[in-house]
């Protein structure tokens, strides 16, 4: 039961000790994680376990009390969101946040705002349309007037435009259907194979997050409870009862199981 | 055999009806529900005991068949204990924590005939070994949540069982005051079964006469007033738990007080404020760690109080030891005492605590020390489910570090030429369920218990546990070691949960640690130190460093054979439900020496 990678290859992110507060409550108390060139990283948790918290923090949007982040061999924690962004790291936040009244062409114009290489831009953005057809021919509509999983298409385009290195995705499944989930998670990886852009994900949809990631991350009430590669984690007992649905069903009484078990992790 | 009476009772269901009838109005146990203590009085307490005796004779579960209660602590567990006695049938418990496995090893062993569980999680785990046990007639589950398409016939509900109960009670009650009558002292009252750190469990059976015996023996070490309150918070099927929560009360009148759940115990205390608190050390040592570690978060003027105070009644304690007369503090002194230790003694709930008892594990003397200078007298005593309870007690204002108490009255205690510690007297169990060899072995033809523990008997008559004697180590140099006083003094560091040292055959002495999660996480957030999972925890560089200053902070303590040149923790966050621990949260040496053979190998690599 070896850690994998952590602490040894060159990493692309990690995070050490990370700590944050709202106020007097401490939503994430020393949170370590790493992200490597190239891998999909899955962060699973019940609500309120500190995932959102934890991209905000990495984002810049919200600064760390304690703890240091690097990216790409630089320190960044402290850092204005908008330079983390322009250093390629670049934040899906939760429920897309698209611009509603700019269209969809606008929409990834305006993430392509800090480049100044418009012929990498214009490639970018066919890359985009090539994953995402349906944007293309949505190009000039308003973008509130897409549906929730074109939504979800225009951001993830969008932050692909600014040319991250790290594509960090905050609940992309969030009121989408489960053929659609599945299919966002394709084009990310597909956007993973072709760009080599490492993606870290956070997810309570933990079967689709598990199925496509490489490795992943358990936490739970603001800490780091568990880590392996995803194919590993699904595989914990722990795992399958809490967040793929295993355990429960219909015992011997056939009724329905409503106790939980003791969580180890193991 | 002398007839022993407690108020002239020689049955203890015959002392629980004269209680009742004593005692009807006054509450006997209490238990939260929604967040609210409601009481049960000695009068409901002995009527629903009735219900269900009366309808286990309804069922067909006859005078000396066995039952058995797979709960919590909840007042449900005592109803059905006792009120399977009064019928003359054996209550028998399992711990909540036990594995299908273990669960059918009980089942089985002793034939149980009706099963009472807590809820839908122990009816799986009931349903699961059911046919494997045909002598089980009847399951009874007290809690209905996420039951309600249960439908089987084998499987029933508590109170639903109680409601016939008092059915039959309006015509049948007689029945239920014969059967008391008919009681011997010689019948069995219960069955233990032993954790056992070594083999399947057993059954100890304990006779109606060595639980009289005890009762009357329980003011001994209770100082306690009727009303006074206890907290049910130790697993009941534990002998001690047992004792102190279905029996002292009959003697004593204490409340019981059952917590809202495992969890919430540290609250109930605060809120009950118990008079008498039995707790293994482990207990004890967390209060105090825990009052460590706050006093380090807190504000500077605090922890200055705090360490004056203690240093201003270090003189008084080193008296009360040496039993010398205690100098009198001056004013600055008293005041700061008053002001550090009250609001800790509120905060760990024992402001009434008056019987504080500690046993099962050796205590380390600094333990005592603290609790002294904090105002509680926390006084050692021996006892074991052999002994259906209490066997030696330190008697209050007698307190010895390192001994562990007098023997109970109208019982002898000698040392056998190897060592072993012997009792004899009626609290000498009855002997083990359908195992007439290892009863043998147990208890000589002379009467005299062999407790298995090897220790010594002072010129004031204390007696003192220096290990298990199967658990002594002797050294690839010849030398014996006594494991469990080397652990103990490990353990008693907030950081470390259990310890198991070895050295048997070994040129040095070794130990594997299990540490305390909830303090060596908080230290390594404290100091930044990187972990993500309890494997990575253990692996960290400077968690190891920690828990190798608390093992060299013990080691100038120990003889230098006994020092402990190299440790390993253990990587894996353990449960009461893997094999390595018994169900009170100890390793099991011989499981974990397996299981971890290439780890304690490796201490001893060339």
């Amino acid at each position: 039961m070896l850690s994998p990678l952590i602490w040894e290859h060159d990493m692309l992110l990690t995070v050490e000790n990370l700590e944050t507060w709202y106020g007097p409550i401490a939503a994430m108390k020393g949170v370590n994680l790493s992200v490597a060139e190239g891998r999909i990283v899955t962060v699973l948790g019940a609500n309120g376990a500190g995932k959102t918290t934890l991209l905000n923090t990495l984002a810049g949007v919200i600064d760390p009390f304690k703890g240091a982040v690097r990216f790409n061999g630089q320190p960044i924690h402290g850092l204005d969101a908008d330079v983390i962004a322009r250093k390629g790291l670049v934040l899906v936040p939760e429920g897309r946040q698209v611009y509603p009244f700019l269209s969809v062409s606008d929409n990834l114009a305006m993430g392509a705002y800090p480049r100044s290489d418009r012929d990498a831009v214009a490639r970018d953005r066919e890359r985009v349309f090539g994953w995402f057809p349906r944007l293309r021919e949505r190009e000039a509509q308003m973008a509130g007037l897409l549906s929730g999983g074109e939504q979800q298409m225009l951001a993830i385009g969008r932050a692909f435009l600014s040319a991250p290195r790290l594509l960090m995705l905050d609940e992309p499944s969030l009121g989408l259907s489960p053929l659609l989930t599945h299919e966002i998670f394709a084009i990310v990886r597909r956007i993973r194979d072709e760009t080599g852009t490492a993606v870290l994900v956070v997810e309570q949809n933990a079967a689709v997050a598990l199925a496509h990631g490489d490795d992943g991350y358990i936490m739970e009430l603001g800490r780091i409870v568990a880590h392996d590669t995803c194919a590993a984690l699904s595989q914990k007992a722990d795992v399958r009862e809490a967040y793929l649905g295993g355990g429960g069903g219909h015992g011997l009484s056939g009724t329905a199981q409503r106790w939980k078990r003791r969580k180890t992790w193991r | 055999m002398d007839p022993i009476t407690f108020q002239g009772n020689d049955t203890p269901a015959r002392v629980f009806r004269a209680r009742a009838r004593e005692w009807a109005e006054r509450p006997a146990l209490r238990h939260k529900r929604r967040g609210l203590w409601q009481s049960l009085t000695w009068r409901d307490y002995y009527e629903r005991a009735r219900a269900f005796g009366l309808a286990l004779a309804d069922l067909g579960v006859a005078r000396g068949d066995i039952i058995a209660v797979l709960a919590e602590n909840r007042p449900e567990w005592l109803i059905a204990d006792i009120g399977a006695q009064c019928m003359g049938v054996v209550g028998n418990g399992v711990y909540p924590t036990a594995s299908a496995d273990q669960l059918r090893h009980i089942l089985t062993d002793s034939g149980t005939r009706l099963l009472v569980v807590e809820n839908q999680e122990q009816l799986e785990k009931a349903l699961a070994v059911r046919a494997d046990c045909p002598e089980l007639m009847r399951i009874l589950v007290i809690e209905r949540e996420g039951l309600r398409g249960l439908d089987d016939p084998g499987v029933g509900f508590f109170d639903e069982f109680v409601a016939r109960g008092d059915e039959l009670a309006t015509t049948h009650a007689a029945d239920f005051e014969a059967a008391i009558d008919a009681g011997r002292a010689e019948d069995l009252a219960f069955l233990v079964y032993t954790s056992g750190t070594t083999g399947a469990p057993k059954g100890a059976m304990i006779a109606n006469r060595n639980v009289v015996f005890q009762l009357t023996k329980a003011r001994e070490y209770l100082h306690v007033a009727p009303g006074d309150k206890s907290l049910s918070f130790l697993p009941l099927c534990h002998i001690a738990e047992r004792m102190a929560s279905v029996f002292n009360p009959l003697a004593v009148g204490l409340i019981v007080h059952f917590p809202e759940n495992a969890g919430t115990v540290q609250n109930d205390l605060r809120e009950v404020a118990p008079h008498v608190v039995f707790a293994p050390p482990r207990f004890w040592e967390k209060m105090h760690s825990a009052v460590e570690l706050y006093m380090r978060d807190a504000v500077a003027p605090a922890r200055w109080v705090y360490r004056q105070a203690l240093r201003a009644g270090e003189g008084q304690v080193q008296a009360l030891l040496d039993g010398q007369p205690v100098p009198r503090l001056g004013f600055g002194a008293r005041a700061l005492r008053a002001l550090a230790f009250r609001n800790i003694r509120a905060f760990l709930g024992l402001t009434n605590c008056r019987s504080a008892l500690t046993g099962a594990a050796p205590v380390p003397p600094d333990l005592i020390r603290w609790f002294l200078s904090i105002g509680v007298e926390l006084r050692e005593s021996f006892g074991m489910t052999e002994t259906s309870g209490f066997a030696t007690a330190t008697p209050s204002g007698g307190l010895r570090l390192g001994w562990a108490g007098i023997a109970a009255g109208d019982t002898e205690v000698r040392i056998a030429p190897d060592g072993e510690i012997q009792i004899r007297g009626a609290n000498v169990f009855a002997g083990y369920w359908n195992a007439p060899e290892k009863t043998a072995e147990t208890i000589t033809p002379e009467g005299w218990l062999r407790t298995g523990d090897v220790g010594e008997i002072g010129p004031h008559g204390y007696l003192a546990i220096r290990d298990r004697l199967k658990d002594i180590i002797i050294t690839a140099g010849g030398k014996n070691i006594t494991p469990t006083q080397i652990e103990s003094q490990i353990k008693f560091s907030p950081y470390v949960t259990d310890a198991v040292v070895i050295g048997e055959g070994r040129r040095y002495v070794t130990a594997l640690v299990m540490i305390d999660l909830e303090h060596v996480a908080r230290y390594a957030q404290e100091q930044a130190i990187p972990y993500t999972d309890f494997a990575s925890l253990t692996r960290a560089p400077e968690i190891v460093a920690l828990i190798g200053a608390e093992i060299e902070a013990v080691n100038p303590r120990l003889a230098r054979v006994e020092q402990i040149k190299d440790f390993r923790i253990i990587d894996q966050l353990l449960t009461a439900e893997d094999e390595e621990l018994t169900p009170t949260m100890k390793l099991k040496r011989k499981v974990i020496a397996a299981k971890y053979a290439t780890l304690i190998d490796s201490m001893y690599a060339p």
